[in-house]
C-alpha cells in the first residue's frame, strides 16, 4: 500500500509501509485485475476490501477470505459534484468501517478542502457526497486474523557479474491496458460518422485507427476516456456512456 | 491553527520557517521537497506570512541567492532534495565559506542513476564536508523543533555556520503526524531577530568572499570552519536546553532509547529509528538487554557522546541508510573511528547496510541485526551486512525477466 493511515489509541513506532491492512480501499476497482498493483497482496484472512463498484452484490468472500464490499463511489460524485472524484467517498466508507462519528469525518472534510482553497459550494457538494456515502456504508465489525510475524530471511544479493538497469524488452507499453483508466467510454455512431478523420488526429493516446473506409476503430483496451473525440467530432457523431467493463 | 494539528514533515517545516519569521525563500520544485514551497507561497499569497518568495531557475542559483542573501543580513530558509541538492552542490561550501547562516531543509532521496523517488542518506551524506551543520530528524515534531534550534545555532556569533535539517522523504515529507506548533511569541524569545555582525549597509562596504592565495590563507579560514562547528556542538546543547524551556520538548545530539543496561546495541538515524525502536522493545520483552542510540546531529560528528554511550557494550551495530561504494556504510567508519580512542570499547562493531532507495527494513530485519551482535562469531568481521531479503531479491529478479534481461547481455 501506498497511501494509508493508521490508527491507534497507543503510539505507533511504526512507519512506511502497510503490510498488514485491516481495510484496503479500492477506488478503481480495475486494479483487482492488475499484476503491478495487486491491491489486496497483504490483506489478511477476514480484512475487508472496500470496493468503488457500480455492480455486484454488497457483501462478497473470496477465496483467501477477504471480505468484499462493494459501495458506487463514481455515481453519486458524478450526480453530486458532476466529475468523478470520490476521495471524499473513499473516506467516508472507510471512516465508518473504523467506526468514526460522521460528524468527526464532515469536519475533516470541511478542514482539509478548505486548506485547499475549495470554494464554498464545491465543499458543500463535498459533504453531501460524504453524508451519503457514510450512509450507504453499512456497519461491520471486522475480524482479522492474527498479524503475520514471519521469520526474515536474508539474502546476499552479491550476483558476480555487472547487471544494467536497462529494459531489453522496449516497447511494452502496449500491455498496459490503460483502457481500465476509464470512467466514460466514447462511442462512435458508424451510421452518423462521415470519416473526416478529426477524431484520429486529436486522440492524444493514438488509440483510435482508421479501417479501410476511413473510420474510426478505438482500441478500447488503450482509450483512457479523455473524451477530446467526443469533443472534437464536428456532427457530433461520438457520445460518451459510462463505462463499467474490466479489460484486465 | 490549534496548537497541535497533523502535519506532513513537509509541512511541519514549512511551519518552522513561518514562525522562524523567515524573511527570504529562493525556491527551486522538487519531489519529495516541494510541499514545503508550496506551501510558503500559499501562506505568502494569502498574506499571512512577510517573507519574499522568488523561484529561482535551478537548484544552483536557489542557493546562490540564498547564501548572498543571508550575508545581507535576511533570515533565510530553503529547501531541496538529491539530485537538486547535488546540482547546487559547489554553492554549500561557498555558503559556509562565507559564514553565511541560513538553514536548508534536505528531503531525503536516493541519488540517480537508477532514479528513485525514495529516500537514503546519500544526498546528504554527501554533503557532510560541506561545512554545514546537519541535524538528522527521526518525526516530524523534530522536522520543526530542529529548524528553530537550527537558526538559533547558525546565528549565534560563535558559530555562524549554515544548517542542514534532514528528513526521509515519503517516510516523513508525506506522513501526517499530531505536531504541536509553538506559539510565535514563544519563539520570539527563544530565537530572537537575526543580527548580522557584518552586513551589507549603504556607505559601508564589505567584500564577502575574498580571494585567498596562498595556501595558507586557505588553511587558517578552513580551520577556523572545523573549529567553529565543534563549537556548534556545545552551542546545539544550550540552545536545546532554552528550547526545552520554551516547548518543554528536548533535543539532544545523541538520544539513548532503553540503554542503561543495554548490552547490545544498535546506532540508527532518521525515520527508521522508529522501527528499530520496536525491534529493541520487542527483544526486551523477550529479556534481551538490547538498547538503541540515535544520533541526531552528524556534524559535528558528536564522538564524544558516542564514545560515552557506547563504552562499555558488548556489541554495537551501526545502520547506514546509505552506501559509500568500495567502502560500505558512512556513518559505521565514522562510529569506529570515534571508538578507536575508548579503552572498554565493544569487542564486536558490525556495519549494517539498509533502507538503500529507500527500501523498507522491517522490524524483524532490525531483530536479526541485534541476532547477529548475539552471535559475532557467525559475521566477518569489518564486512557489512547489506539488508536484502530472500522475497525481495525474487521480486527484482521477476523484474529482471519482465525487462527482457537473460544475463548473456553482458
Amino acid at each position: 500500500m501506498t497511501a494509508f493511515t493508521r490508527i491507534s489509541h497507543s503510539p505507533i513506532m511504526e512507519r512506511g509501509y502497510i503490510f498488514n491492512p485491516h481495510i484496503v480501499v479500492v477506488m478503481d476497482e480495475t486494479l483487482l485485475a492488475d499484476a503491478q498493483a495487486r491491491p489486496l497482496e497483504d490483506l489478511p484472512r477476514g480484512g475487508v476490501a472496500l470496493i468503488n463498484s457500480a455492480r455486484g452484490p454488497i457483501f462478497s468472500e473470496d477465496q483467501a477470505g477477504h471480505v468484499f464490499m462493494r459501495i458506487n463511489f463514481t455515481d453519486p460524485a458524478l450526480r453530486i459534484i458532476g466529475k468523478p472524484i470520490v476521495s471524499v467517498s473513499a473516506a467516508a466508507a472507510a471512516a465508518k468501517l473504523c467506526g468514526l462519528r460522521k460528524q468527526h469525518v464532515e469536519e475533516a472534510v470541511r478542514e482539509e478542502l478548505s486548506e485547499l482553497g475549495v470554494r464554498d459550494e464545491l465543499l458543500e457538494k463535498n459533504l453531501m457526497l460524504m453524508s451519503e456515502t457514510y450512509d450507504n456504508t453499512p456497519r461491520y465489525s471486522i475480524k482479522v486474523d492474527e498479524e503475520r510475524v514471519g521469520a526474515v530471511e536474508l539474502v546476499d544479493p552479491a550476483s558476480g557479474r555487472v547487471v544494467y538497469s536497462d529494459v531489453f524488452a522496449a516497447g511494452n507499453a502496449v500491455h498496459r491496458a490503460t483502457g481500465n483508466w476509464r470512467v466514460f467510454r466514447p462511442v462512435v455512431d458508424y451510421g452518423k460518422c462521415t470519416g473526416c478523420k478529426v477524431c484520429f488526429i486529436y486522440c492524444p493516446d493514438s488509440a483510435i485507427s482508421l479501417d479501410a473506409e476511413n473510420k474510426p476503430v478505438i482500441d478500447y483496451e488503450h482509450c483512457k476516456g479523455c473524451l477530446i473525440c467526443v469533443v472534437e467530432c464536428p456532427i457530433r457523431a461520438i457520445s460518451s456512456v459510462r463505462e463499467v467493463e474490466i479489460f484486465a | 491553527m490549534r496548537e497541535v494539528d497533523m502535519l506532513t514533515g513537509n509541512v511541519a517545516a514549512a511551519w518552522a520557517a513561518r514562525i522562524a519569521d523567515v524573511d527570504y525563500i529562493p525556491a527551486y520544485p522538487i519531489t519529495p521537497q516541494t510541499e514545503i514551497i508550496e506551501t510558503l507561497a500559499s501562506w505568502i499569497s494569502q498574506g499571512l506570512m512577510k517573507a519574499k518568495l522568488v523561484q529561482l531557475e535551478s537548484e544552483h542559483s536557489m542557493l546562490t541567492a540564498a547564501g548572498t542573501a543571508s550575508l545581507s543580513g535576511a533570515r533565510v530558509f530553503t529547501a531541496t532534495s538529491s539530485q537538486g541538492l547535488l546540482y547546487g552542490f559547489e554553492m554549500l561550501y561557498n555558503i559556509a565559506g562565507w559564514r553565511a547562516p541560513l538553514v536548508l531543509v534536505n528531503v531525503s532521496r536516493a541519488v540517480a542513476a537508477p532514479i528513485t523517488l525514495e529516500p537514503d542518506h546519500n544526498d546528504v551524506l554527501a554533503a557532510r564536508d560541506s561545512g554545514f551543520i546537519q541535524l538528522h530528524a527521526e518525526k516530524c515534531q523534530e522536522v520543526l523543533d530542529l529548524i528553530l534550534i537550527a537558526y538559533r545555532v547558525a546565528e549565534d556569533h560563535r558559530v555562524m555556520l549554515p544548517v542542514i535539517v534532514n528528513m526521509d522523504g515519503f517516510y516523513l515529507s508525506f506522513t501526517r503526524e499530531p505536531v504541536y506548533i509553538p506559539s510565535k511569541t514563544d519563539v520570539e524569545e527563544f530565537l530572537p531577530p537575526y543580527n548580522p555582525p557584518h552586513p551589507f549597509r549603504a556607505g559601508r562596504p564589505v567584500v564577502k568572499g575574498a580571494a585567498v592565495l596562498g595556501g595558507h590563507i586557505y588553511a587558517y579560514f578552513k580551520h577556523n570552519i572545523h573549529e567553529s562547528l565543534l563549537r556548534a556542538g556545545d552551542v546545539f546543547k544550550e540552545a536545546a536546553a532554552g528550547f526545552r524551556e520554551v516547548t518543554g520538548r528536548f533535543h539532544s545530539p545523541v538520544e539513548g532509547f532503553l540503554l542503561d543496561d543495554a548490552e547490545y546495541v544498535l546506532v540508527v538515524t532518521n525515520s527508521f529509528t522508529s522501527i528499530a525502536r520496536k525491534a529493541v522493545v520487542r527483544l526486551r520483552e523477550k529479556g534481551v538487554p538490547a538498547g538503541l542510540v540515535k544520533l541526531v546531529m552528524l556534524r559535528p560528528f558528536p564522538s564524544s557522546d558516542i564514545m560515552e554511550k557506547l563504552r562499555g557494550r558488548k556489541a554495537v551495530a551501526v545502520f547506514d541508510q546509505n552506501i559509500s561504494p568500495g567502502l560500505g556504510g558512512v556513518i559505521y567508519n565514522e562510529v569506529a573511528a570515534a571508538l578507536y580512542h575508548v579503552k572498554n570499547r565493544p569487542e564486536t562493531l558490525l556495519s549494517a547496510i539498509g533502507g538503500v532507495g529507500g527500501k523498507y527494513t522491517t522490524v524483524e530485519e532490525f531483530e536479526h541485526v541485534f541476532h547477529m551482535l548475539m552471535h559475532p562469531e557467525k559475521t566477518q568481521p569489518g564486512k557489512p551486512v547489506f539488508l536484502f531479503r530472500a522475497d525481495e531479491l525474487a521480486h527484482v529478479q521477476t523484474a529482471l525477466r519482465l525487462a527482457g534481461y537473460t544475463g548473456e547481455e553482458t
